[in-house]
């Protein structure tokens, strides 16, 4: 089973898969309409930042057990048997924020969707394009993500190619374990050494 | 030819495009895909890179941030962007100006051996233009003190731009009136950079009203200047018989490219081709001759002036090369695309660079100046001779496209006979509904030529004379509406007017610093009548654009007074405010206004209609659309 793989290292922050995530929510799937829809579809990625300013894609882990579907007491939040993502029914949710509470990555967002009834707000999070993927596209944030970050493959496969990674670079004795690109590893320093000022 | 029709309608390019394939060389359009998705910031505009407090962006679904660091807002963040955008596009065709006023310069003191003043009469107008005294004098002495006075344009000195005395003078009192008469041709590209840095002009209205300013500093200054210069030098175009496409290179012959806009270099490329010694060693080698053919704007430049062959446009010049046929491509500046260094590799093809402000990784650079060019002309085509003989297997897959150009305004008041007048009747009896420019590049984002073709189609078939530059003047001549015969393409009333003057429905006026020939004609027009040139029935499109260049272009038409539409959006859609300020607000200001229609078919439409309203306004008999 194919999933989205988060790979942290060669994020640069751009915010593309935010844009992409949100537009492929929206009605029109077109970024230049869906900024004037009602509701103004919004991101289920959010891309933080890390110490030393460095993106982050933050977005559903679709967890089994699922600890916001285990605090969902109207049964808002299931599981696709056939995927396993984890969905919440837009119809049953009453807005209780229990689910963000039990979430421990904080993906969870609250606030109207087309997809809701009128004026509802409710909990919205990653729903793994599951739409897109019927229709055999990609996950919009992967298709959009240029560095590598987001890759959609089986999680054995990209853990294989982890584990060769950290295994050469572990025999090499080297710090920086996966440099994606010069130029990124260099902005990295050059990002970390500008934090380390901070404590002078 | 299914596989690329959707990526271009042309025969040539289809056809190349496979054997590209075949060849696994890379093009245009597969970095566009693999570009694809593009950042939608920057699509938007709603990017910012001025300060290093950035980059910044503008979260466009109001989700993240608003402001940059600075707290300048999206409204600000996107009119910063295109005032740049339009600041770059008029620096590279004053730039290209600035470059002929150096070579007038050299050869009025004789330092610029194989050029010379190639037309005195245009050199004592335009002299006299400037003040520059003509009586009993010789020509090289004028032309260094007019050579001194264009240089004086550039600066600030003198406060305004001699040629912007061509605008009717309703346009140059609303230019004053609102503030945007150019004063300077450096000073307003200049004044731009210094409004767009982080902490000055942080009104967008007021960014936008400059960047008006700043594109009429290149059209009725940068690129004027080239335009005329060139002609000085080079001649003034008349009408040529010449042919388009990649069937212009010679399977028996020693073929020669010459790519990018500046005739300085071209001219003296196209001299050396035809020396007796180089048609010689062309012999001895086994070559049947030297063809010598045109790519973009240097290529339409030399088509204008001497029916020099053109074998393509902006998204051709890869696929030129791909044919395997091409000995040297010679390149000056502008819209050489960097992969052309290492495309030549997989053929023969020998690239040179020849500008000292223009490098690209893979070729080799031999730097042109006023006083070095003839020789250096004359080595560079002996290499290219010389390299005839690694030809390998080639492909020219189709034949050429026959086609007239050179329509100066010169040349087309004199195909009226002297006067605009029947250009004017056949406007006012309706045979000709209006006058279209239909100028600008290709880009990959649309199929090329589809956008130049349909439009200028749809046009000339609903009696709309149709006259063009650039990219979409060779589009159109390779489409066979540049000979007398495309008339029957025309609606009745133009078919009548062409079979009458001898011309096609579709007139080549040159490059695209050239197009101020069309701000020239417009200025006739409407002296002629004694109104604005936003009263009159005319209309500009950019079906294709790619370029910073054509951003100014397309500006500086508008505020001129021509409505102007363009094909691919510009990164403004993320200010609403500044996308209806260009698209609507500005014909408050400047009578004229912008349009983005990517749809070639519906963009006839618009400029139909708003031709169809102008005749309307002024009592001409009008078609509702
Ligand atoms: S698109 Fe990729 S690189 Fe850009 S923010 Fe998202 S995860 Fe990071
Ligand atoms: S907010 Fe909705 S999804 Fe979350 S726990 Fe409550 S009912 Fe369930
Ligand atoms: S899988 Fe879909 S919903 Fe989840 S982050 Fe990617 S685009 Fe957004
Ligand atoms: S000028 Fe302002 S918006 Fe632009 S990069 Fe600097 S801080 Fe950011």
């Amino acid at each position: 089973m194919k999933q989205v793989q988060v790979h942290p290292e060669r994020c640069v922050g751009c915010m593309q898969c935010m844009l992409a995530c949100a537009t492929a929510h929206s009605q029109s799937k077109e970024m230049h309409r869906a900024i004037g829809e009602m509701p103004l579809p919004k991101p289920r990625v959010h891309v933080g930042a890390g110490l030393s300013g460095e993106g982050f894609p933050n977005r559903c882990r679709h967890c089994d057990p699922a600890p916001c579907l285990l605090a969902c007491l109207p049964g808002a939040i299931f599981r696709d048997p056939e995927s396993g993502t984890v969905l919440i029914d837009p119809d049953r949710c009453i807005n209780c924020a229990s689910c963000a509470m039990a979430c421990p990555f904080g993906v969870i967002r609250y606030h109207q969707d087309w997809l809701a009834p009128a004026e509802k707000t409710i909990a919205v999070k990653c729903d793994n394009c599951i739409v897109r993927q019927q229709d055999g596209l990609l996950p919009a944030c992967v298709e959009v993500c240029k560095t590598g970050a987001l890759t959609f493959e089986e999680s054995a496969d990209a853990l294989k190619r982890k584990t060769a990674v950290v295994a050469r670079s572990v025999s090499a004795a080297v710090d920086q374990q996966f440099p994606p690109a010069a130029g990124v590893a260099l902005l990295l320093e050059m990002k970390k050494s500008l934090h380390s000022l901070e404590d002078r | 030819m299914g596989k690329y029709d959707h990526r271009t309608i042309t025969r040539d390019g289809q056809l190349l495009l496979q054997k590209m394939a075949n060849d696994q060389v890379e093009t245009v359009w597969e970095r566009l895909a693999d570009q694809t998705p593009q950042c939608g910031y920057c699509e938007m505009g709603l990017s910012c890179r001025v300060c290093a407090m950035g980059p910044c962006r503008i979260d466009p679904f109001g989700e993240g941030p608003q402001k940059g660091v600075c707290g300048a807002d999206a409204d600000i963040i996107v009119a910063r962007n295109l005032g740049r955008m339009i600041a770059a596009g008029a620096a590279a065709h004053s730039d290209h100006g600035r470059d002929l006023v150096e070579v007038l310069a050299d050869v009025a003191v004789d330092n610029a051996p194989g050029y010379a003043i190639r037309d005195q009469k245009k050199l004592l107008r335009v002299a006299r233009e400037y003040g520059v005294e003509t009586e009993g004098r010789n020509a090289l002495a004028i032309a260094g003190d007019l050579a001194a006075a264009m240089q004086d344009e550039f600066g600030t000195r003198k406060g305004y731009l001699t040629m912007a005395g061509r605008a009717p003078a309703k346009r140059q009192e609303l230019w004053k009136r609102i503030g945007i008469a150019p004063r300077g041709i450096d000073r307003e590209t200049s004044e731009m950079m210094h409004r767009t840095h982080m902490g000055v002009d942080n009104g967008w209205q007021s960014l936008m009203l400059h960047g008006l300013r700043n594109a009429l500093s290149d059209g009725w200054g940068g690129s004027m200047i080239a335009t005329e210069v060139s002609d000085i030098l080079f001649g003034t175009p008349q009408p040529n018989s010449n042919q388009v496409n990649v069937g212009v290179l010679k399977e028996d012959q020693v073929n020669i490219i010459v790519h990018g806009h500046n005739p300085v270099v071209s001219e003296m490329i196209m001299r050396a081709c035809e020396s007796q010694e180089m048609l010689t060693l062309a012999a001895e080698k086994g070559a049947a001759g030297i063809n010598l053919a045109g790519l973009c704007c240097t290529g339409n430049e030399l088509l204008m002036r001497h029916g020099i062959p053109v074998a393509g446009n902006h998204l051709m010049t890869e696929l030129v090369v791909g044919t395997g046929a091409v000995e040297m491509m010679i390149v000056d500046y502008q819209c050489i695309m960097p992969s052309l260094g290492a495309l030549a590799p997989c053929y023969h093809t020998k690239m040179i660079s020849t500008s000292d402000k223009a490098r690209f990784p893979g070729m080799e650079h031999h730097e042109f100046h006023p006083d070095n060019a003839a020789r250096l002309a004359l080595d560079l085509v002996r290499k290219a001779i010389e390299n005839f003989s690694q030809r390998g297997e080639t492909y020219i897959p189709v034949t050429p496209t026959p086609s007239v150009g050179g329509f100066s305004v010169e040349a087309i008041i004199a195909a009226l006979g002297g006067t605009p007048k029947p250009l004017i009747d056949a406007i006012a009896a309706g045979k000709i509904r209006g006058a279209v420019g239909v100028v600008g590049c290709n880009n990959p984002k649309i199929k090329h030529d589809y956008g130049h073709v349909t439009l200028t189609k749809r046009l000339i078939e609903q009696d709309y004379l149709v006259v063009d530059t650039g990219c979409a003047a060779v589009a159109n001549a390779k489409a066979g509406f540049k000979v007398a015969e495309a008339a029957a393409y025309a609606g009745p009333g133009l078919r009548e007017v062409c079979q009458t003057l001898g011309i096609p429905p579709v007139l080549h006026m040159g490059s695209c610093v050239d197009n101020v020939r069309i701000l020239v004609l417009a200025a006739a027009l409407a002296d002629a009548l004694q109104v604005d040139i936003s009263d009159l029935p005319l209309a500009g499109a950019a079906p294709e654009w790619y370029s910073e260049k054509a951003v100014s272009i397309g500006a500086y038409f508008v505020a001129s007074g021509v409505f102007t539409v363009l094909g691919p959006m510009p990164p403004i859609t993320g200010s609403m405010n500044v996308v209806n300020l260009l698209t609507s607000g500005l014909s408050d200001v400047v009578g004229a206004t912008f349009a983005v229609e990517p749809d070639p078919e519906k963009a006839a439409l618009l400029i139909q209609r708003h031709v169809e309203g102008k005749r309307k306004a002024l009592g001409l008999p009008y078609r509702q659309v």
